[in-house]
């Protein structure tokens, strides 16, 4: 006989398969401007990890500028 | 124990200094956003994206504080985009887009743009982009940073704020145009 806990879980189960299949169909949606939906595709693409990495690497090799720092520091302290 | 130690001491990959690393951080996606849809390809907007801020750390010494530093990263951006592009214009050769056909086109662009799929939905703004002259795709991935002001747009494009919005109105009736057709 199965524990009342499992009963539970398995409908658990079941009401998040049916939430995923009801937001699965809304997924269609309605954007008011072309800037609307921009934003939104924006909002979701997300920058490479390598972009970073390699950022870090290429400005490791940058020499040092004085200047640069100074401006820097100005700029951010 | 020591030759554990040792061998587990790698030297740590080199990191941002603090100050880039946040302005990476804060616009770093805005920048690969903008270099993607106007380059159409993501290898090359990666590419771009850090080219670009490598040329803003080299340039950093130039950065006088009038601008922000998102018009100032966004202005880095455009003249790499457009140097790429000028460079694989020359070797290929391309129609012009015919914004003339747009003005003689009725379109409702009051309508709302409908998507059932929003998985395509980045190829098919790609797509749709792709149609439109190259001044259109900028304006209206400039506008659609809600953090830019339409005079910044206007600093940015090298027009008056009244251009931007007179493009603008142009610019969306194309988009609404051309995206139907994507589907």
């Amino acid at each position: 006989m199965k524990p009342p806990s499992s009963k539970l879980e398995h409908r658990q189960n079941e009401q998040t398969a049916e939430a995923r299949q009801t937001q699965a169909q809304a997924a269609g949606r309605e954007f008011a401007s072309p800037e609307e939906m921009l934003r939104f595709d924006a909002a979701r693409t997300e920058v490479p990890e390598t972009v970073k990495a390699r950022l870090a690497d290429s400005l490791e090799k940058e020499p040092p500028s004085e200047a640069r720092a100074s401006w820097w520091r100005r700029l951010f302290l | 124990m020591a030759v554990e130690r040792e061998s587990s001491a790698r030297p740590a990959p080199p990191a941002l200094a603090p100050e880039f690393a946040a302005l990476y951080e804060a616009h770093g996606r805005q920048i690969f956003y903008l270099c993607l849809r106007l380059l159409s390809d993501p290898g090359k907007a990666e590419d771009a994206t850090h080219d670009v801020f490598l040329k803003a750390w080299r340039k950093l010494d130039q950065f006088r504080g009038e601008a922000s530093w998102l018009t100032w990263l966004y202005r880095i951006a455009i003249n790499h985009c457009r140097n790429l592009q000028q460079n694989w214009a020359e070797r290929h050769i391309q129609p012009a887009a015919d914004d003339s056909l747009l003005h003689s086109t009725a379109a409702d662009t009051d309508s709302p743009l409908r998507v059932l799929e929003l998985k395509e939905l980045g190829e098919r703004i790609q797509r749709t982009l792709d149609t439109l002259s190259p001044e259109y795709r900028l304006l209206l991935l400039l506008v659609a940073d809600a953090h830019l002001s339409y005079e910044q747009v206007g600093q940015l494009t090298d027009q008056t704020t009244d251009a931007v919005r007179g493009k603008l109105h142009r610019a969306r009736r194309a988009f609404a145009l051309e995206f139907p057709k994507t589907a």
